[in-house]
């Protein structure tokens, strides 16, 4: 399973560079004002949804799959090796995007105190968590041409279904009050609501993996 | 002389065709060839091998494990060549290498470095600029430095230059000088076979139509041309197929020493392993 995880950093090397090149560019627009700092946040979701997508995608035009099963690693290790490389692009995202945005906060250039800026990159790397669990079986399944049309239903029906709650407050519609205590444990909750999912997710994939012909 | 890949009552129906009760064995140190037109099923077979499609029948077992039960210890001692790389374009072999090293238990990074200097392939360079015949190099280094005792390849040998097959074929011959080591190679090229396989299975339509040890089969089988007055005086049992063609006729005969022994007045070639394929293959057999 190592070997299929450093088969998609090497061959994503040159992607891995252009993205590390957009992060420095976001980077300088929030310095500029261009941007708030928050955006440094949701580019962990652009990272770890296109990043996976990318190296299955890379996959698919090498039929790649058809090799990596027969190797030792099997189906069990090619699943596997996706999902820990999809775990490990959104920790990585989540560290350098909460670095920076430390970095950028100690050196006085933003408002926004460190806690948040961290509970920040953490919610979006819970986010991206989630759309992973929900988009990864369809892309072990279908490969990457059909599973972009899933993952962008996702996309649209989680950020619409946001706006549209944002949208229902700021015209001060009264929305349900959750009870406060579950407002003081909704970020372990989510966490691992997106934890749980992640693996439920796995465990599904494995399922459709074993089933698939090459 | 234990065996390297036992294959058998192997079925696969997909409703348009059907893998239907394939058995052939694999003894080690020697070199199975399993011919067969395109679509006869030998790709299928060597698929259900490697369990990249799910058998609906029969049982595999490749050193004595069974092929599914015991598949990561099977696939350890498995080194596989399929019918194009499968290595992304924007590798190169040396990170190829040690992506495979971390694959296989027993990869051995100077065998595959030899490989690499033995077929002159650039280290540095990506997969994307090498031609076919450097691609297919490229996956026989990798299924070598795998340390495998039984080697699979589906059509690895089509599409290459005449040189570069020769060269293949003496790096198989010298693999299974030990005799823990086997191979099995499908492909249409019945030359190649001819001149490196020990045992010979063809398929035809999804059956095994002749399974057997290849010298046996080529001392056995024997083409005889004829005028179409002689052949039509030949008892039909005796042959396998034949062809009426406008200037005489040829046909397929089963064994050439019985044969000759029962018409010494009519001439039987030695039949190659093509002559076995087309007459069997074009379903004329009379």
């Amino acid at each position: 399973m190592t070997g299929l995880i450093y088969k998609d950093i090497v061959a994503l090397r040159k992607q891995l560079s252009t993205l590390l090149l957009f992060l420095i560019v976001y980077g300088g627009f929030c310095v500029t004002g261009v941007f708030d700092f928050s955006i440094l946040g949701a580019l962990v979701a652009v990272f770890g949804l296109t990043i996976p997508m990318s190296s299955v995608a890379m996959d698919d035009a090498a039929h790649w799959d058809r090799y990596a099963v027969a190797t030792p690693a099997g189906r069990r290790g090619v699943v596997a090796g996706k999902y820990v490389f999809t775990l490990l692009v959104i920790v990585v995202s989540v560290a350098v995007a909460a670095g920076l945005m430390v970095c950028l906060s100690l050196a006085g250039l933003t408002e926004t105190t460190l806690d948040d800026l961290v509970l920040i990159a953490l919610s979006c790397g819970v986010l991206t968590l989630v759309l992973n669990a929900i988009i990864l079986p369809f892309l072990l399944k279908y490969g990457a041409e059909k599973a972009r049309v899933i993952s962008m239903i996702t996309f649209v029906v989680i950020f619409g279904g946001a706006v549209l709650l944002g949208g229902l407050a700021k015209d001060q519609i009264t929305l349900p009050q959750p009870p406060a205590w579950l407002l003081t444990a909704l970020p372990v909750l989510l966490g691992l609501l997106a934890i749980g999912s992640y693996l439920i997710s796995y465990f599904i994939a494995q399922g459709i993996y074993a089933k698939k012909e090459f | 002389m234990s065996n390297a890949l036992e294959v058998c009552h192997l079925t696969k129906d997909y409703g348009s065709f059907k893998l239907d009760d394939v058995s052939f064995t694999v003894p080690g140190g020697t070199i199975m060839g399993l011919i067969g037109e395109n679509g006869a099923g030998k790709s299928t077979t060597i698929k259900c091998i490697l369990n990249l499609i799910h058998r609906d029948g029969g049982e595999i077992s490749v050193f004595g494990l069974d092929a599914i039960r015991d598949e990561r210890a099977v696939k350890s001692q498995v080194g596989v060549v399929l019918d194009e790389s499968l290595f992304h374009d924007t590798l190169n072999p040396v990170q190829v290498g040690k992506i495979l090293s971390k694959l296989y238990p027993n990869w051995d990074g100077r065998c595959y470095g030899g490989y690499l200097r033995k077929f002159e392939l650039p280290e540095k360079k990506t997969v994307k600029t090498f031609s076919r015949g450097m691609k297919m190099k490229l996956a026989i280094a990798a299924a070598f430095a795998a340390r495998p005792r039984l080697l699979i390849l589906d059509e690895a040998t089509s599409g290459l230059d005449p040189v570069i097959r020769d060269e293949i074929l003496d790096e198989f011959l010298n693999f299974i000088q030990d005799e823990d080591h086997a191979i099995l190679i499908s492909s249409h090229i019945t030359s190649d076979l001819e001149k490196a396989a020990d045992y010979v299975t063809y398929l035809h339509k999804g059956r095994v139509v002749l399974s057997g040890a290849k010298d046996e089969l080529l001392d056995s089988y024997g083409k005889l041309v004829c005028s179409r007055a002689d052949l039509e005086r030949v008892d039909r049992s005796l042959l396998a197929g034949s062809r009426v063609g406008q200037f005489g006729c040829e046909a397929l005969v089963k064994d050439r020493h019985a044969f000759a022994r029962r018409y010494p007045g009519l001439t039987v070639d030695p039949a190659t392993l093509e002559d076995i394929m087309v007459f069997t293959g074009k379903g004329d057999a009379k």
